[in-house]
């Protein structure tokens, strides 16, 4: 194992189909028109020397280094910004060049310090390189002139130089090791798109600043870190870096956050991780990362992680530290107890959408060949269960129909229920450099998010609706494209059902789909509706990119399959540059639902009640499969609330903190004998838990997860498992236990088995992924890369189906009880229940979940910015800060749900989506008032949650 | 006259550039023309921060409407619909009469939706600079004008394709903009007449300095520098003998007695490692210490540098500093020898014209004068 | 000349002028001359207003208001006299009558004067070259200075 060396091109690939000839060096060299003279000397393994020029980046030219000479041309043009023409010969090793260079060395030296040995950069600094590579051996200058280096000049205060910057945790910024090349500014610009960083000043005086010469922390700089990747110098530097040395080796791997599915270089010093640096060939992210992946892992090795099995009586006990053969046989023994005193379908099992494919699989394998039903749901149930249901219905696949390339050849673009920037930021960073480049964006969302106005952003459309009228505005949308004769007839005729599409145009042609009909609940001006709907129907290639804004909710279902219909109305389906695009929430989320964790489904989405597809499951894993689907997670709590259902498998999921109305989980967890959690926390569902069972992270594990483009990338172990068992080992161990004979010896055996069963996955096996990098789904014979856009000479389904949308209102309503909508979202600098996040110094950016309320409903309300304010809902009532911000509209409270103790679910009612049992997560009807603290029932949990942590022998694990 | 025939009008005069680089002004029309565009601008280069010059100033304050009326012309000839004038802010008085004449020429009709009831529409504004002598420069220019840092853009691309808000744009100096009126009046070969070689037309000379008879005087090209300084402009304003002359403003070459018979003309100059630039002749006389003078191109330099390339970001600054240590009569030929390897760094390794000339005055000074680069040996009794 | 300090409503004046010009095509310069003409200089709380106005990061326009000359960070004194430093000038003697002045005003470049009165800056070419040395003052130009042009001046503006 060697440490990946990326080569670095200096300047991005140009995408021309032409190709042109000339001569590097007297080598010929054939590349893309417009391509550089540096890249293509690069491509010939030709290096022209360079700092200012890194291929994350477009040129600069500002160095100086990579001069070159071009036959019968004046002058040393920059290799960087002069691109190639036919027929030229180009000389990298002159004379005169070497001069040139030499003589720009010693001056960038002059004003450099010389701790070389000392420096964290030391093997991994580009500037040394250079000087390496021009053989610089004397600064004739000397160092006694004008410096950014030294604090002190002669014992003079030095006004030119700064101190280090340290307020960033993960990484520092050191302003006398600058050399002003301005990669970091233009990879904040280019890459990320922030803008946080500029040059302040001028000339000699140049200096990198972070906003208004703020500390980086202060600034507006997300820490994404494309800044720290782009610095040929220790300026910008890991902290881990500088604690640890350079690593040693390399492994590439998947995040394991969120559901763009950013790959990244693991780079290792033994079995300690130095730093993850994105890697440029990942195919979804191309290079980028966010905080989370990026720097947010120290909860791999935080002191609450659990290492050992646990197991205990009665939740009421301190839990007791066991060996893992005790584990699996007190757990196998009690499953089996179970069921033989309450039947065969008393128990069930949750898989989850943070492991791996491989992990899934083998937990729903467990419960349909081990347990001998199908009482398997995943965590999808709460967010994405609707997106299946709606694409499924209208195209005949439950996955979004894109790459996220494909976002590069997009015009307009809808957002719709979804906050990129915080939710999926590198997806966002991808977004916002198409529409710096000029296509349109609309937003569809009750906040202000940073997709409608922020830096060189500002939506063309933003329709701020009222909570719950997705549907009424989304099918005013097709109303206006409808009935102003903008439909793409000719896409229709050829690729939909024609009666279908009459009938739902006519539904929707009816007046009181207009726009103006139904601005007074949806709270949208018709205008800003009709506006939007003209310029995604003609504007070219439309794209529509959605989050848990239109899945949570009672009609989730209904909007998903409104989107469709929007999609096939204009023609936007099965080319680049268009499609519907679900932006999962969960690193494996998609996979979760393909690996059959639903209770209807086998792998590959294919139900229970299909013959043909339980033969070749029943077949290979000899026993016999229900035909019935099973109980879902919500049903299973009723189910135990009334004494049917006793034992539960929980994989990698907090339902105590994640699914809604926090009281009937709480109660149906407790009505349960054998609760078994697998995890790597001591999570809030572990407070009910009779068998804890230590997970492993992603770091200490191989697999592969499933991204939102419907992406297989492979997770690479790349230390032990400090718990001792991957957590497929785990489920393995406790299926032996239980009785089934399984064998795998290695993940990949897992993957071969899902590719002999699932028509999807045909071609997959971890060989090919080697072979491919990563490919999506479906991957079989008739499409043996992958399928990087789907639908494209016809539905998966046959015809696409239009579908009517009736808008029905949530039986959630305001009133004068209840008068503010509460709706929930994220931060950039958490993750989901923050589980993790919450363990790593993200809490620097958002220590406490807080209540974002517009100026004028806090003032009726006699409340003050950061003033503790109690939030009741029909269901409950907590408390937490207020944050006072015209991003919401009046009538709009929105809050995160990072931090337990903010207990949103308690808030939030038991309504869900008509056909998945979605919950209703981002409407509900609240009040607030003022409030001195945490309620009492927060206080209450606080303390019961304190006493189930508890460890015989040990100090309490949660302080 | 349709836009082509325009451009090839003024391709025919002859009109060079008049900022400084002398690139012919109907090429760079014809390449904004040929170049598709929804949107096309004309900018007016007006930033004159060349010390010795003053004749933009000049034509600004006394005849802002034939600006006004080359911007139109250009404007009508590349499908550009859209001007800008950027003048400095260190012109108070150009920026009050330009303002002045632009909304006379709008209530004329002369701008505005139809120029002169014509299918052509041309508006344009006047903008003022904050005070960056690079931003004469075009690219920093046009950076400046969409509100960013002045700093200098690598070419390619070249504004022709990619300029203003990367559209199509020509940006030309005051003179070559004012030139135009009279090139379509007259013809091309009334202008054309002027001048010598591939210098044609005329050029209007700005006498500064410590001159007798300073001013501006417009001629054409051909005439010898001696010519100039002591025929037209009668010797120093002190009555002591020239010393020595600064062609070009801040970044032109210090010429001595002995070169004074060098025509005035881009290449005759250039053959003698100078540049005319804007016409800008500053005369000093012998109590000019050249030493100071090629400091003080160096200190321009580093006060006036962007601060992109590294080049002109730092050599500037050591360029100073190296300077001084000569003055002091610290190592002089070594630090000699590293300034002008310091120069050879600059002038082909700088980004753009700034750190790319600064060599002119600081070498033509040390070759020419070297008895000023002799350090006094008092300063190194005193280590 | 017209100064006005800064006042508690930095914020929304600023914003009104952002308003009126934010239409402009490349609107930042203009804006921010209109700012530094309303404050007598750019006070870093409009910063954040003009940047949000335009879509604009806090650092873009810091950056921005940090490269250019004329932009001031703090308000100047009641006068501004700028000397022209450059060649033709510095030909005519500008060096000593720098001096002079700075002698004369007991201050250096970019500092004004203790009793609030003058703010001294170096220019570098006023154009008036024929007519060296030369200064603004207060906007208004003045050529063909000597020591008792100069005097005059000052001790106009030091009453």
């Amino acid at each position: 194992m060697s440490l990946i060396h990326e080569i670095d091109f200096g300047t991005p690939a140009s995408r021309a189909e032409k190709m042109v000839t000339l001569t590097i060096d007297g080598n010929e060299i054939t590349v893309p028109e417009g391509t550089s003279i540096m890249r293509a000397s690069m491509e010939a393994g030709i290096k022209v020397p360079k700092l200012c020029a890194t291929d994350m980046v477009d040129a600069f030219g500002s160095c100086r280094l990579c001069l070159v000479e071009i036959e019968g041309r004046n002058g040393t043009p920059a290799s960087c910004t002069t691109p190639v023409a036919p027929g030229i010969t180009v000389h990298t090793q002159t004379n005169r060049l070497k001069d040139i260079r030499k003589g720009v060395m010693e001056l960038y030296i002059s004003d450099h310090p010389l701790d070389c040995l000392t420096c964290a950069a030391n093997g991994d600094c580009e500037l040394q390189d250079m000087a390496g590579a021009v053989g610089l051996r004397d600064v004739r200058y000397g160092y006694e002139g004008d410096n950014h280096v030294k604090a002190r000049n002669n014992g003079d205060i030095n006004a030119q130089w700064m101190p280090k910057d340290e307020s960033n945790p993960y990484f520092t910024y050191d302003p006398s090791k600058c050399i002003v090349c301005s990669r970091c500014v233009r990879a904040c610009e280019e890459v990320q798109g922030t803008f946080a960083l500029t040059i302040e000043g001028r000339g000699f005086g140049s200096r990198v600043s972070p906003g208004m010469h703020e500390n980086f922390l202060e600034s507006e700089c997300v820490s994404c870190g494309a800044c720290v990747q782009a610095c040929p110098t220790a300026t910008l530097t890991e902290k881990s870096v500088i604690e640890i040395g350079q690593p040693e080796h390399s492994v590439v791997t998947t995040c394991a956050y969120c559901g763009v599915g950013c790959s990244f270089k693991a780079e290792m010093r033994g079995e300690e991780l130095v730093r993850m640096v994105p890697w440029k060939d990942g195919q979804a992210n191309r290079g980028h990362s966010c905080v989370k992946g990026r720097f947010a892992y120290g909860y791999s090795t935080h002191k609450e992680r659990i290492l050992n099995p646990m197991i205990r009586e009665k939740i009421t006990d301190p839990w007791r530290e066991v060996s893992w053969e005790e584990a699996f046989a007190h757990t196998a023994s009690e499953f089996r107890r179970i069921q033989y005193q309450y039947g065969r379908e008393s128990i069930g099992g949750i898989t989850s959408s943070r492991c791996t494919n491989e992990e899934t699989y083998l937990v729903q394998k467990l419960i349909r060949a081990g347990f001998g039903n199908n009482n398997v749901d995943t965590c999808a149930r709460v967010c994405h269960s609707p997106t299946g249901y709606g694409l499924g219905a209208t195209f005949g696949t439950s996955a979004g129909t894109q790459n996220f390339d494909s976002v590069e050849h997009t015009d307009v673009v809808i957002i719709i229920g979804a906050n990129p920037t915080d939710g999926h930021p590198v997806f966002a960073s991808r977004l916002k450099k198409r529409l710096r480049q000029g296509a349109k964006l609309i937003v569809v969302d009750p906040r202000r998010t940073d997709m409608v106005s922020s830096p060189h952003i500002k939506a063309s459309h933003h329709l701020p609706l009222k909570p719950g009228t997705n549907v009424a505005v989304m099918t005013a949308l097709a109303h206006v494209i409808v009935t102003e004769g903008l439909a793409d007839e000719q896409f229709i005729r050829e690729r939909c059902d024609w009666s279908e599409f009459e009938d739902w145009a006519a539904f929707v042609s009816q007046p009181e789909h207009s726009p103006e009909a139904i601005e007074a609940f949806s709270g949208v001006p018709a205008e800003e509706i009709r506006g939007a709907a003209r310029l995604f129907a003609t504007g070219g290639n439309g794209a529509i990119y959605y989050g848990l804004g239109v899945t949570e909710h009672s009609q989730g279902s209904t909007t998903v399959i409104a989107i469709a219909n929007l999609a096939m109305v204009t023609g936007n389906i099965g080319r680049p540059g268009v499609g519907v695009n679900p932006l999962r929430g969960q690193n494996n989320v998609q996979g979760a639902c393909d690996m059959g964790s639903f209770p209807h489904e086998l792998p590959g989405y294919r139900h229970v009640s299909d013959d043909a597809t339980r033969e070749t499951f029943e077949k290979l894993w000899g026993v016999t499969i229900s035909n019935e689907p099973g109980l879902r997670i919500p049903n299973m709590l009723d189910a135990a609330v009334d004494g049917s259902f006793k034992g539960i498998y929980i994989q990698g999921e907090d339902i105590l903190q994640s699914d809604p109305d926090t009281k009937h989980v709480q109660a149906g967890l407790a009505a349960m004998e054998c609760v078994v959690v697998q995890d790597l926390f001591l999570n809030e569902t572990a407070n009910y838990a009779h068998v804890f069972l230590p997970g492993s992270t992603f770091l200490e594990k191989d697999g592969t997860f499933t991204n939102a483009e419907r992406r297989i990338n492979r997770v690479r172990r790349v230390m032990t498992p400090r718990n001792g068992l991957a957590d497929w080992e785990v489920t393995q161990k406790l299926a032996q236990t239980m009785g089934l004979n399984w064998n795998y010896t290695h993940p990949s055996q897992i993957m071969d088995e899902i590719a002999a069963t699932t028509p999807s996955f045909a071609m997959v096996s971890y060989d090919y992924l080697e072979k491919m990098g990563s490919v999506q789904w479906p991957c079989n014979e008739k499409a043996p890369l992958g399928s990087p856009i789907m639908h494209i000479d016809g539905f998966v389904r046959g015809k696409g189906k239009f579908i009517r949308t009736e808008y029905v209102a949530t039986d959630e309503k305001t009133g004068p009880r209840f008068p503010l909508l509460l709706t929930t979202g994220r931060v950039l600098s958490q993750y989901n229940v923050g589980a993790q996040t919450r363990r790593t110094d993200n809490v620097v950016w958002h220590e406490e979940d807080r209540l974002e309320i517009h100026p004028h409903d806090a003032e009726v309300r006699g409340v003050r910015d950061g003033d503790w304010v109690r939030l009741s809902s029909r269901s409950g009532d907590t408390t937490l800060r207020a944050l006072i911000t015209d991003r919401v509209a009046t009538g709009v409270v929105y809050t995160t749900f990072h931090h337990p103790t903010t207990q949103a679910n308690v808030i939030t009612t038991d309504f869900s989506d008509w056909a998945t049992n979605c919950p209703e997560y981002k409407v509900t009807a609240v009040q607030i008032s003022p409030s001195n603290g945490p309620s009492q029932w927060q206080v209450e949990y606080e303390e019961q949650a304190r006493h189930s942590r508890r460890i015989a022998g040990k100090m309490e694990a949660a302080e | 006259m349709a836009p082509a025939e325009i451009v090839a009008q003024v391709t025919d005069s002859g009109l060079r550039g008049r900022g400084g680089a002398g690139f012919p002004t109907g090429i760079k029309w014809k390449t904004v023309l040929d170049t598709a565009g929804d949107r096309k601008y004309i900018v007016c280069n007006a930033d004159e921060g060349d010390s010795g010059t003053f004749a933009d100033r000049m034509i600004m304050e006394g005849d802002p409407f034939v600006l006004i009326e080359g911007m139109v012309i250009a404007g009508i000839a590349t499908g550009a619909r859209k001007g800008f004038v950027y003048l400095r802010s260190e012109y108070p008085h150009a920026i009050a009469t330009m303002t002045e004449a632009v909304e006379i020429a709008r209530k004329a009709g002369i701008l505005g939706v139809s120029v002169l009831g014509s299918a052509h529409a041309f508006d344009m504004e006047i903008r003022t600079g904050a005070g960056a002598y690079v931003c004469g420069e075009e690219t920093a220019l046009l950076n400046s004008l969409e509100g960013k840092r002045g700093i200098v853009r690598a070419k390619p691309p070249l504004p022709a394709h990619k300029g203003l808000f990367n559209c199509p744009t020509v940006i030309n100096n005051v003179i070559s903009l004012a030139s135009v009126p009279v090139i379509m009046d007259r013809g091309a070969a009334f202008y054309k007449d002027f001048g010598m070689g591939r210098s044609r037309g005329t050029i209007p000379i700005q006498i500064a300095g410590n001159v007798k008879h300073g001013g501006l005087y417009e001629t054409a090209f051909g005439l010898t520098l001696g010519e100039i300084i002591d025929t037209i402009g009668g010797g120093t304003a002190t009555g002591r003998p020239v010393k020595a002359v600064q062609v070009g403003g801040p970044l032109g070459a210090y010429f001595p007695r002995a070169l004074f018979d060098t025509p005035f003309d881009y290449e005759a100059f250039a053959a003698k490692d100078g540049l005319i630039g804007h016409a800008g002749i500053v005369v000093f006389d012998d109590t000019a210490d050249m030493l100071k003078q090629a400091r003080f191109a160096m200190e321009f330099c580093a006060i006036e540098s962007c601060g992109k390339c590294t080049p002109c970001r730092i050599g500037s600054t050591r360029g100073v500093e190296t300077a001084d240590k000569i003055a002091m009569g610290i190592e002089p030929e070594k630090n000699k020898a590293l300034l002008t390897d310091l120069c050879n760094t600059m002038k082909f390794g700088s980004l753009c014209a700034l750190g790319g000339f600064t060599p002119y005055p600081v070498m033509s000074a040390m070759n020419h004068f070297p008895d000023d680069f002799r350090p006094t040996p008092l300063v190194e009794a005193a280590e | 000349m017209n100064l006005h300090f800064a006042s508690p409503d930095v914020g929304a004046r600023t914003l009104e002028i952002v308003n009126e010009m934010k239409a402009l095509e490349g609107p930042l310069l203009p804006i921010l001359h209109e700012v530094q003409a309303e404050f007598g200089y750019i006070p870093q709380e409009a910063l954040p207003v003009i940047a949000r106005a335009l879509n604009l990061s806090r650092a873009e326009v810091h950056g921005v208001v940090t490269f250019y000359h004329d932009y001031r960070d703090h308000p100047t004194g009641r006068h501004v006299l700028k000397l022209c430093r450059a060649e033709a000038c510095q030909s005519m003697g500008g060096m000593a009558l720098e001096d002079k002045v700075k002698k004369l005003l007991g201050i250096d470049f970019h500092q004004t004067t203790l009793d609030g009165a003058v703010t001294l800056e170096p220019v570098y070419c006023l154009g008036l070259c024929s007519t060296a040395p030369a200064a603004m003052l207060d906007g208004e130009v003045h050529g063909r200075l000597d020591d008792t042009a100069i005097a005059e001046l000052v001790a106009g503006v030091r009453l």
